[in-house]
């Protein structure tokens, strides 16, 4: 197995449409969430989310336009050379092509005949398609549809094909804009927090939505170095499972997610004693936060009283199929510099939720290793597992 | 490396509950196209029926359409395989989905009504399902499946896609058995957005490589691939060894699958089982690939497209004897697909 190394990272986000200035207002304890003004829904209790501002045209998608700035930033100038055949594009999908279906229906309602292809033609893997052309890739193309969890599979694909010998070169990420159809959705789930969201609180009362993309580029570590490329972190493998438990509700004591994340740490040949940071789903849903800690628990076992967790959800929001490689944006920076964001608005924490949850301040110390973690809609749970690059 | 084969069929096609019926009509041709009920919405297309007794009434009301004949097709599949999923360890079997509309029909029973009526027309009951990766979730939860699993997406070819992972995954020994699932279902604004900008056949049938249209169906396939070492040893009938997998992205889709083949085949197949059938976007890549080869059968011109988006590609493939096959898959962007099957026995 070739070890797989973390060669660009481009990022759009609420905050910034670039990887420092997200990150750096992040260190600084701010966030990108503020009042719902993409959407006009007047009726939702909820009006809190994490929005981008980006142009895009008739007949493309914000979630294209997104990944296509995460993308040139990520390769960072560099114009791969390895055999097109040799590289792939590995993305996290979710409501890419949704805005076309609600924008056909509301001419339907209005009595009006809307043209029907350029909905037809909408197909989540159309970003795919679109990061593989700018980068002219000939090989495999995957669109991973695992909902909120979509994205981290992604990276786990991408890094399998590299690690085996199959790729030379792979993009990975993910991308999300918000839509009514997800809006609507988890407002009926009464999964909205009608205020900004308060992962790890005591009294945490749900999420709030949010928009993002980010971009990886992945090469084989010799490749990588033969290079001369930036070298961002080691991915060193994943975890995946089901919970087998509910369609949408976590298993109440995290059993998936303890064995996905046991998982990724096997692949990786990782030790719980190693793992500093676990940049966490947290959704600050009353079901997801305390059944996460205590799988994180189950996972590092004693090593967790020394971990630090945090949830990029408190600056982002839940960018649903994006999330797992905003988590993992989080980590990667995390590791390079030596710094766990925090978790803003952490004041009183669920005593569920008993570990170091990085409350409202950034938090400087040393952090080898990360694990990141993404669930799903139907008891689907992604974990990934990161090392710092130290040269060797 | 233990090859990896295939020792479990199960579906839900137009006009088949079961293997022996679908047989029956690959070996006819009989295609299976109709009006659709209204609820379906209008125009011709193949409807599948669901076999009676395999999901509880109660479960039946919570899944989607896409889900109830992954369902189905699942049951039947571990039977066939002789496998019982708990039995053998749920933490040991990765799920692989491959759909193009899942999700899609509960998009769209969310949608009406909640642009009508706003929050109030919302049903909590429906946006679990407007996720692709419902049928994954809905599979774990009735048949106790524990391991890794990925809804992939990849339009015409999506279950291609799919076999491509759960193959790897057992290579991998992420797990021990991989069931692969193609599964559709047809719903009301999908044949008022295909047919409204001329994607399908208007006058009669699907006519392969002939650019007139298709028609929309809907079902189900299962299939349990295991390595073979596993398999031989638990005794299990092998119904084909899964020899090569190949995409391949080109500008010129006709040079992709050329590519895609190329790789994939070392002799002439046995059969040939060729997946474009009259889609409006695809083109005859048969006639580039090679003089002398069989006849090839179009499983779509009998089932319709969707349908399990590649699945029943595959699994028409395993319906004949053969000492090889090959599977082409054009898509009408992206990925073109070539799969090689050997030994397939019945």
């Amino acid at each position: 197995m070739r070890r797989v190394v973390i060669t660009g990272l481009g990022m759009v986000s609420p905050l910034a449409a670039n990887r420092e200035g997200t990150w750096s207002q992040v260190l600084e304890g701010k966030d990108g969430l503020g009042p719902l003004t993409k959407l006009h829904l007047p009726l939702e209790p909820g009006q809190i989310a994490g929005q981008v501002s980006m142009a895009f045209g008739r007949r493309q998608t914000l979630g294209e336009v997104m990944a296509l700035a995460a993308l040139e930033e990520a390769l960072d100038g560099f114009t791969p050379t390895v055999d097109p055949r040799r590289t792939g594009v590995f993305q996290g999908a979710g409501t890419t092509g949704l805005p076309v279906a609600e924008g056909y229906m509301d001419q339907r309602l209005l009595g009006h005949q809307p043209p029907a292809a350029e909905l037809a033609f909408q197909c989540p893997n159309m970003v795919t398609d679109a990061l593989a052309r700018r980068i002219g890739s000939e090989g495999p193309r995957s669109t991973v549809m695992n909902a909120c969890s979509s994205s981290l599979l992604a990276l786990g694909q991408a890094f399998e094909r590299i690690a085996c010998g199959e790729l030379d070169l792979a993009i990975a990420g993910g991308a999300e804009g918000l839509c009514r159809t997800t809006y609507g959705g988890f407002s009926c789930l009464k999964a909205v927090d009608p205020a900004k969201c308060r992962p790890f609180s005591r009294d945490r009362a749900g999420l709030n939505l949010g928009e993002a993309a980010v971009e990886f580029v992945l090469e084989p570590l010799e490749l990588a170095q033969a290079r001369g490329a930036t070298i961002y972190a080691e991915l060193l493998g994943y975890g995946a499972t089901m919970d087998a438990h509910h369609p949408t509700a976590p298993h109440p004591e995290g059993e998936g997610a303890r064995r996905a994340m046991a998982m990724a740490m096997r692949m990786g040949k990782l030790n719980a004693e190693e793992v500093d940071l676990v940049s966490a789903h947290g959704t600050a849903t009353p079901a997801n936060d305390g059944s996460e800690c205590q799988a994180i628990r189950g996972a590092l076992g004693p090593a967790a009283d020394r971990v630090s967790v945090t949830s990029s959800k408190s600056q982002f929001g839940h960018t649903l199929s994006a999330a797992g490689a905003v988590g993992t944006a989080v980590a990667v920076l995390a590791l390079r510099d030596q710094v766990v964001s925090p978790t803003l608005r952490l004041v009183d924490q669920d005593p569920k939720c008993d570990l170091d949850c990085t409350p409202l301040h950034a938090k400087q110390r040393i952090i080898r290793a990360a694990l990141v973690n993404a669930f799903a809609f139907g008891g689907n749970n992604l974990s990934l597992a990161l090392r710092r690059w130290e040269g060797q | 490396m233990s090859a990896v084969v295939i020792t479990g069929l199960g579906l839900v096609l137009p006009g088949a509950h079961h293997v022996d019926a679908a047989r029956e009509i690959l070996t006819t041709g009989a295609p299976q196209f109709s009006e659709l009920p209204e609820a379906l919405g209008h125009g011709r297309g193949a409807v599948a029926e669901l076999p009676a007794g395999i999901i509880p009434p109660m479960q039946a009301r919570r899944l989607d359409r896409t889900s109830r004949f992954a369902w189905a097709a699942t049951h039947a599949c571990f039977q066939d395989a002789g496998l019982h999923p708990k039995t053998f360890g749920g933490s040991r079997i990765g799920v692989a989905v491959g759909t193009l509309c899942g999700g899609n029909e509960a998009s769209e029973a969310f949608l009406w009504p909640y642009l009508k009526r706003g929050p109030e027309g919302a049903s909590p009951m429906v946006f679990p399902n407007c996720v692709a990766n419902a049928t994954s979730g809905h599979l774990a939860v009735a048949f106790g499946l524990q391991g890794p699993s990925t809804t992939q997406l990849e339009r015409e070819n999506s279950t291609l896609a799919a076999l491509e992972q759960a193959a790897r995954w057992l290579r991998m020994g992420v797990c021990d058995a991989a069931l692969v699932i193609g599964a559709d279902g047809l719903y009301p604004l999908l044949s008022e957005i295909t047919q409204r900008s001329r994607m399908t056949a208007r006058h009669g049938l699907p006519r392969p490589h002939t650019a007139t249209g298709f028609l929309p169906g809907e079902g189900a396939q299962a299939f349990l691939l295991e390595r073979e070492a596993d398999a031989l040893a638990r005794g299990v009938r092998i119904r084909a060894r899964l020899g090569a997998l190949s995409s391949s992205s080109l500008e010129d889709r006709a040079a992709a699958m050329q590519r895609a083949v190329a790789e994939v085949m070392d002799r002439t197949p046995d059969h040939w089982i060729a997946g474009a059938n009259g889609h409006v976007r695809v083109d005859g890549s048969e006639a580039r690939l090679g003089e002398g080869l069989p006849q090839p059968v179009h499983p779509k011109a009998l089932w319709g497209e969707f349908c399990g988006v590649g699945g029943q590609l595959l699994a028409a493939a395993l319906l004949r004897p053969a000492g090889q096959v090959l599977v082409t898959a054009p898509g009408s962007f992206g990925p073109q697909f070539a799969l090689r099957l050997d030994d397939v026995a019945i």
